[in-house]
């Protein structure tokens, strides 16, 4: 009990500092649309931090999802969702709406 | 329309199966007091995954995406804290339940039990309930005519087929003896409380709040993919992830040996008590 809590703390700084290291962010907007991924292919430098603002432009529930890079998120009608991915290796990176299979995407790192 | 049914069963898969641990876990232990409060529990969130899934369709009261989110990882939080408290008083009780009809028949259990098995199953059940409804209701609106009926149709035959595969799966049980019965479901749930953990580090991960580490330990997807039978099975009932990052994986890597130790100082507190009950039942 008393090893646990300082232990806990220490991991918990651990984590949230490397989370708020924001220096290197990178923003990109990505829609949904009826049609697909609006663009259906981005890129990104490998290692950075990337902030990918998902938009739901449909008139219905979409889940971003995608097991290359270990997300999913529903997201409502008309709403922006920020997905962030970072220390990727070089690749390409798939992702899908997995309420409505056929429209998919992927995230080119180099 | 497949698709639809394959969503369903996905998304209902987890709540099922959590659900139907604790349903088993309570008939099997003769605690029946417990069982109306799991289905209590369950009942209180498909009623609220509804009313949430259709108020959420008004734009007027839509919540910031991102605060959702957050609002989940805080939930599952909370489900792993309870469910931790749970595993615990559920293995300190298996102990003295082994056989001793007597006391069987009149284990009644503390309130906050109750209420601690009704949180569980809500959680569970609200979680993929209002994901099913959100897609569910997507669907609805495509469609204005009577060509949705199959469709619905398609996702409560989803939503059946998840009970039975949980039932399924837990039939299985009725054939190990009271005390492996005991030690598979403890490990069960334990498993269950750490894919939890893992789920709500990942979402804060996702939203930019914790650093993964590394954004990529391992890759088990030439194994078990995520989106096969079983990719989906295992996910659903311990958080299974082909490619997890390093902090999802120490964050199972601290709980589960920490919840060991906890179990076995339990049992080892706990022993000269049980053996002392079993002469006087004797």
């Amino acid at each position: 009990m008393s090893l646990r809590t300082p232990a806990a703390i220490a991991l918990a700084l651990f984590f949230v500092a490397g989370g708020a290291a924001a220096s290197e962010d990178r923003a990109i907007a990505l829609a949904v649309e009826e049609a697909g991924f609006a663009p259906s292919e981005i890129e990104a430098p490998s290692g950075a931090r990337v902030r990918l603002e998902v938009t739901n432009r449909t008139a219905a529930a979409i889940e971003f999802e995608s097991f290359e890079l270990n997300r999913e998120r529903v997201i409502q009608p008309g709403q922006t969702a920020a997905v962030y991915v970072s220390g990727l290796g070089p690749g390409r990176y798939e992702f899908f709406d997995d309420f409505h299979q056929q429209r998919r995407g992927a995230l080119l790192v180099r | 329309m497949f698709e639809t049914l394959l969503i369903v069963w996905r998304e209902s898969l987890e709540a099922a199966l959590i659900v139907g641990v604790l349903l088993t876990y309570l008939g099997r232990s003769g605690q029946r007091s417990g069982v109306a409060y799991v289905w209590a529990g369950t009942l209180l969130a498909v009623v609220a995954a509804l009313a949430c899934g259709v108020a959420s369709n008004d734009a007027a009261s839509h919540l910031d995406a991102d605060l959702q989110e957050l609002l989940q990882a805080g939930i599952l939080f909370l489900a792993v804290a309870v469910l931790t408290w749970m595993i615990l008083w559920m293995h300190r009780n298996a102990g003295g339940l082994g056989g001793d009809l007597r006391r069987k028949a009149d284990a009644a259990l503390a309130r906050g039990r109750l209420i601690g098995l009704a949180t569980i199953a809500f959680v569970a059940v609200f979680r993929e309930g209002l994901e099913t409804v959100l897609f569910l209701w997507g669907v609805l609106v495509q469609r204005t005519d009577l060509t949705v009926l199959p469709f619905i149709g398609a996702g409560l035959a989803g939503a059946a087929l998840a009970v039975v595969t949980a039932w399924l799966f837990f039939r299985g049980f009725q054939f190990l003896s009271l005390r492996r019965f005991f030690r598979v479901t403890g490990v069960l749930l334990l498993l269950v409380a750490a894919g939890l953990l893992m789920s709500a580090v990942n979402k804060l991960i996702g939203l930019g709040y914790l650093s993964p580490v590394a954004a990529q330990v391992w890759n088990t997807a030439w194994l078990v993919r995520d989106d096969s039978p079983v990719g989906a099975f295992l996910g659903a009932l311990v958080g299974y992830r082909s490619r997890p990052s390093l902090a999802e994986v120490l964050a199972f890597a601290a709980y589960v040996p920490l919840m060991l130790w906890a179990l076995h100082r339990a049992d080892a507190a706990g022993a000269p008590v049980e053996r002392a009950s079993a002469r006087t039942a004797a």
